[in-house]
């Protein structure tokens, strides 16, 4: 009985059960092995632990068992691996242990992996990508359950059937861009003049200037957009630079249609440098109003590692005439560094332009910056928080009050 | 979740499973409480085999989570097996199971084996420190310290740092053998530390003090001690290194200076071309300067104070008898304010020279330039630890001169009465491994973790030959 049971198992285990675990035949299978072997139990001694049943180590011949044939395919490929492909297969493993690595990785993304300086860096990048393809993952899976419903909405549509009436023919947004070139195309004779400073490609890594691009096209189309909209200027701008090449990434053909003038001269070649102030965080002046005869100038730079004085440095050289938005003056500054986007400049001196209102433009700073508005100047801060402090305590009080109130009713 | 105490059968595996949150990642997150609660193998093995009844496979990570569990409870054969599966099912690992199977292999009687798999590894990428770490390790465990040193030279050529613990396992293992080789490579590691201004803790310390004493016939002695503020050892009587820089050492930090902290990628960015030559010639022609004070800093010493009379104080404090003050400070300190009294600025200026940068220029910058051209006795006064210039200065050797040079120039205030300076600057030996042939002096840390980097350890290793 006890050798049948043993051969049994053995089968079970060594032959079948890659088999049937492909092919999910364990069910019928295993009850039968089960019983047999409890009934072994049993009969020899009550004692026994449960864990004798199992085969612990029945994994450790699945894993070896169902790879024979994969085993004999490895062999006839070559051994060396050229450092692509072995790059390739280092990320294939990270992936499979579980580290943030993009599925797919394109030859350019595996040569910009290998070049990363240091291990971090090349982290870095691969999480970089990672997200990336989570990003585009999910649009992709958001556009396609639009589409769908969209489908769904217009099947429902072509069923009530109904031909709605109106004045204008349904051409919004081709009508909408001419007026906003027409705009445009008047700021460019009569606007206000806006600088963006393109002279600051080698103080950024290639990320950040993809970034600055993206800013910068933003920025762009916020001012078309706008009722009174500035005529912008990139000065310092080279030829078949990197920003150039990015620029073109995002406008492709519109890159040349643009309404805004792109030069290599300096500004200080092209305006009256008298005029000219150059916007930076740096800057020890602080700007009280918007003038709308001068000529502001804004750094297109993205500095992720916070490259204090670049901007201010420059302004020096040049013997400009800085400034920096009143950020302390207005806002209870908390957490986050001065310096805003370029979109975010752009918001802000749009509105500054058209109402003067510094409240209304420092809406644009980011929520998490600040925790509020500050109606008095920065000296009466401490006063003000003061008052909020007592008026917290004289709260409490109050409910101290309360509740002695409740415990010790008047008569 | 708790890890169950009891290999379970695969229908109690999948009940823990659907009662689970996610059952998508439960047995990630059970093998990680396993490894938590450090729970026997056999345990983890039987969710391997539900695993592998269920889908035929087990995914790479779980092998990953369950070698981990494996090598923490050191069990070699496991170990082997789970390497065997590996290496059949994938072409490459990845640098987190080689370094497992490594730490664990390295472990056992089957070291060797682990040194295999470095080889491995190596056609790959650059191994870990961890995976030389064990390596080496074990190498020395089994008294093959060539070849220990071998792997130790291997991985300093790729640039991987070692760790302490490596560096101690040399001296620990290396006690009682009288073998010139072996020695040289030791002192070889006491000059690393050197170099590198790296302070061992103090049982890093101890190997290194019974090591010395276990070398057959040469008769040294380890003692603990305090180095005198002179700078002499008690033990040995023995007068510490200066902790004056060379004359080579003292042109080159000042060149980097200038180049790195004052100029930098932009002048403009700390000051202007024409402000920095007007210093520049302010300062040539009055050379050389005692003492250089950071006028700003200092007027902040007492809140309570007016800022210019705590630079009035400083000032009174610390000027003597043919005792030559620069105090530099900024355009704003001119202007007539409630805190800066003309009086008592028009009363300083007769005592000092003064520097007034522009308002927006950096005055710290200014006044490494001053004091590194006044020469080697020019001392000088800030409460700044002046990390942001440190950083500015591209490679650790200069930033380690620079430490170096501010220990024994930057005059501290003195901590019992807030507005005298001591005028004495904190070392005048240099806080280094240190060796005159027969004598060896080791600074030492009491406790393993990192001290600020202008912090240095006041206890000392003397070791002496009799």
């Amino acid at each position: 009985m006890q050798s049948a049971n043993m051969l049994l198992r053995k089968i079970v285990r060594s032959s079948v059960l890659p088999f049937t675990a492909q092919h999910g035949m364990k069910k019928d299978l295993f009850p039968l092995s089960r019983t047999l072997s409890l009934s072994l139990c049993l009969k020899q001694d009550k004692s026994c632990e449960p864990s004798e049943k199992l085969d612990l180590d029945e994994w450790k011949k699945v894993m070896k068992s169902g790879l024979q044939e994969e085993v004999s395919e490895k062999v006839s490929e070559p051994k060396e691996l050229s450092s692509l492909a072995a790059a390739r297969q280092t990320l294939e493993m990270w992936r499979l242990a579980g580290r943030a690595v993009p599925e797919k990785i394109s030859e350019a993304q595996l040569k910009t992996f290998m070049e990363c300086p240091s291990k971090s860096a090349k982290k870095k990048y691969l999480k970089y990508l990672h997200l990336k393809e989570l990003y585009k993952k999910n649009d992709k899976r958001k556009m396609d359950e639009k589409r769908e419903r969209r489908l769904e909405a217009q099947d429902e549509a072509s069923k009530t059937d109904e031909t709605k009436k109106s004045s204008f023919v349904c051409l919004w947004t081709s009508t909408m861009d001419k007026a906003y070139n027409w705009r445009a195309a008047q700021s460019m004779i009569f606007g206000q003049p806006l600088v963006f400073d393109m002279s600051y490609e080698k103080e950024m890594s290639v990320r950040e200037v993809t970034n600055t691009v993206r800013q910068l096209v933003m920025s762009e189309s916020c001012n078309r957009r706008s009722v009174d909209p500035f005529h912008i200027h990139f000065c310092n701008f080279k030829d078949d630079s990197l920003y150039q090449r990015e620029f073109i990434k995002h406008y492709r053909e519109a890159w040349d249609k643009l309404l805004i003038t792109v030069t290599d001269q300096c500004y200080t070649e092209i305006f009256p440098k008298d005029k000219l102030i150059y916007l930076t965080a740096d800057s020890p002046k602080v700007m009280k109003t918007f003038d709308h005869d001068k000529i502001y100038i804004v750094g297109s730079m993205v500095d992720k590692s916070i490259k204090t004085g670049v901007s201010l440095a420059r302004a020096k050289r040049l013997g400009l005439e800085t400034a920096a938005l009143p950020l302390e003056k207005y806002l209870l500054w908390s957490t986050g560094a001065k310096n805003l986007t370029l979109d975010q400049m752009m918001h802000i001196l749009l509105t500054l332009k058209d109402t003067a209102d510094w409240k209304k433009a420092l809406e644009f700073v980011p929520k998490r910056k600040y925790c509020g508005f500050v109606n008095k100047p920065v000296k009466d801060l401490k006063k003000t928080l003061d008052l909020i402090n007592t008026l917290k305590l004289g709260k409490a009080r109050e409910e101290v009050e309360k509740k002695f109130a409740k415990n010790y009713p008047k008569k | 979740v708790l890890p169950p105490e009891k290999p379970l059968q695969a229908e109690e595996w999948n009940k823990l499973r659907e009662d689970f949150q996610l059952p998508e990642i439960f047995e990630e997150v059970m093998l990680n409480s396993m490894i938590r609660c450090n729970s026997p193998v056999d345990v983890a093995k039987s969710l391997l085999t539900h695993l592998a009844k269920r889908n035929g496979d087990v995914a790479y990570n779980v092998l990953v989570k369950y070698l981990t569990l494996c090598v923490q409870q050191g069990q070699v054969s496991e170990i082997r097996d789970v390497y065997d599966i590996m290496k059949v099912r994938f072409k490459i690992l990845e640098s987190g199971a080689y370094n497992l199977l490594v730490k664990g292999l390295s472990n056992s009687d089957q070291w060797r084996m682990a040194l295999t798999l470095l080889e491995e590894i190596k056609k790959i990428m650059i191994p870990s420190r961890t995976c030389y770490e064990s390596c080496i390790k074990a190498a020395s465990r089994h008294q093959e310290m060539k070849l220990a040193f071998e792997l130790y030279n291997e991985m300093m050529a790729k640039g991987v740092v070692p760790t302490l613990d490596v560096l101690q396992s040399f001296f620990s293992f290396s006690r009682g053998m009288n073998d010139a080789e072996l020695q040289k490579e030791l002192f070889g590691i006491l000059l690393y530390l050197r170099e590198n201004q790296i302070y061992p803790h103090k049982t890093f310390m101890r190997s290194i003090k019974l090591w010395f004493e276990s070398i057959p016939g040469e008769n040294w002695r380890g003692r603990l001690t305090k180095i005198k503020d002179s700078g002499q050892c008690p033990v040995c009587n023995h007068q510490l290194e200066d902790s004056n820089l060379t004359e080579e050492e003292y042109s080159n930090l000042s060149e980097r200076i200038i180049r790195d902290v004052i100029h930098g990628t932009d002048t403009f960015r700390k000051t202007s071309p024409k402000e920095f030559e007007a210093f520049q010639t302010f300062v040539e022609s009055r050379l050389p300067f005692d003492i250089v004070i950071d006028g700003l800093n200092v007027s902040h010493i007492k809140s309570r104070k007016m800022q210019c009379e705590n630079l009035f104080d400083a000032v009174n404090c610390l000027a003597k008898e043919n005792v030559r003050l620069l105090v530099l400070g900024r355009k704003h300190m001119l202007m007539n304010s409630s805190n800066w009294k003309r009086e008592i600025m028009k009363e300083m200026q007769n005592k000092a020279d003064f520097f007034f940068a522009e308002n927006i220029s950096e005055d710290d910058a200014f006044l490494l330039y001053a004091t590194l051209r006044s020469g080697k006795h020019c001392k000088f006064v800030t409460r700044d630890f002046l990390r942001d210039h440190k950083a500015c200065l591209s490679d650790s050797v200069t930033r380690h001169l620079f430490r170096k040079w501010q220990r024994g120039h930057q005059i501290a205030k003195n901590k019992w009465f807030s507005s005298v300076f001591s005028q004495q600057p904190a070392f005048r030996y240099d806080c280094v491994v240190q060796t005159t042939g027969d004598t060896w002096h080791v600074p030492y840390k009491d406790v393993f973790e990192e001290k600020y980097s202008y912090q240095i350890p006041r206890k000392w290793l003397c070791i002496q030959q009799k």
